[in-house]
């Protein structure tokens, strides 16, 4: 029976990687755009999706879990914090901050390594 | 001083942050594999738009990070006794879980005013108290992500997404809201089964 020997030269998740991919996807969907109520949803919906596809386009044995949280540019006071039980050595994330004229996005990726 | 183990396992992400190359002295275009100057570059490009790239975990010393690769590529040829279990023993209640939360959001938050700082300590420790709340439920071989999200009221509008790529029959998630009349705390819950 022939075992499976994952080609796997790095070990842990690759950070720069997916955070390249992550400002990519923003910089398209929201790149020159300006707040609007109707289309936000859409945006969100699209910046989150085309990341988890380009993710798993790498072709590494993980799970994802993206959240981007988008909110109109005013003064206000937004805090956010994450905790994670895991395994440090091959999970990780990634978080992404990005903001234009009337908009700021904060964009979360946590990956969680699939033990094949 | 940390060393051992111990040291490797409780540190952050191991993907050490590289300082780049300190830059030549004689003026030429910048590369683009160079921090600077690839933000620089991107800035041009981007006029209206700003770029921040944080990692949740500060950066730490490299040797921690080499401490915990080594132990990480020798375990990698370790392999696994097979546990023949198709399933996990007790699968992840999503409504228990989110009336636990619920009630401790309700709890920690009840007449608390929105503060600078006092929120900023406030979220992270209610992200280690919801963890630890829901790591007493016992549920075996589940690996945990908290976010916790205040966001004041202002009048400014707020949308929050998020996608994921799991094993649908196991994992699952959980979210609660506490409103109050200067703020909104969010809290998600992911709950994802470690095969």
């Amino acid at each position: 029976m022939e075992e499976y020997h994952r080609h796997c030269d790095e070990v842990g998740f690759n950070v720069d990687e997916a955070h390249n991919i992550v400002k990519e996807c923003i910089d398209g969907v929201l790149g020159g755009e300006d707040y609007n109520q109707n289309n936000i949803n859409q945006w969100t919906a699209s910046i989150v999706e085309q990341s988890l596809t380009h993710l798993v386009k790498l072709g590494k044995a993980y799970k994802y879990i993206v959240t981007c949280a988008v909110v109109q540019r005013s003064a206000y006071g937004f805090h956010t914090a994450s905790s994670c039980f895991w395994d440090t050595t091959s999970d990780g994330t990634c978080t992404v901050r990005w903001e234009n004229r009337t908009m700021n996005c904060i964009v979360n990726v946590f990956a969680i390594a699939i033990v094949l | 001083m940390e060393k051992g183990g111990h040291g490797g396992k409780s540190a952050a992400v191991p993907a050490p942050h590289l300082q780049p190359p300190p830059q030549p002295r004689k003026e030429r275009r910048p590369s683009m594999f160079e921090k600077e100057a690839y933000a620089q570059i991107l800035r041009e490009r981007l006029r209206e738009s700003f770029h921040d790239v944080q990692y949740v975990e500060p950066p730490f010393d490299d040797s921690i990070a080499d401490l915990g690769k080594e132990w990480k590529s020798a375990l990698a040829k370790l392999k696994f006794a097979n546990s023949y279990r198709m399933e996990p023993l007790k699968k992840f209640q999503a409504h228990s879980v989110e009336t636990k939360v619920q009630q401790i959001l309700k709890e920690s938050l009840k007449d608390v005013q929105y503060d600078d700082k006092v929120f900023s300590h406030l979220s992270l420790e209610l992200a280690d108290r919801i963890l630890s709340a829901v790591k007493e439920f016992g549920y075996h071989r589940y690996k945990f992500i908290i976010k916790v999200l205040f966001i004041q009221k202002t009048g400014q509008a707020i949308n929050v997404a998020s996608r994921w790529i799991w094993d649908v029959a196991w994992d699952s998630w959980v979210a609660a809201k506490h409103e109050t009349e200067t703020y909104v705390a969010l809290a998600l819950v992911f709950a994802l089964y470690c095969e």
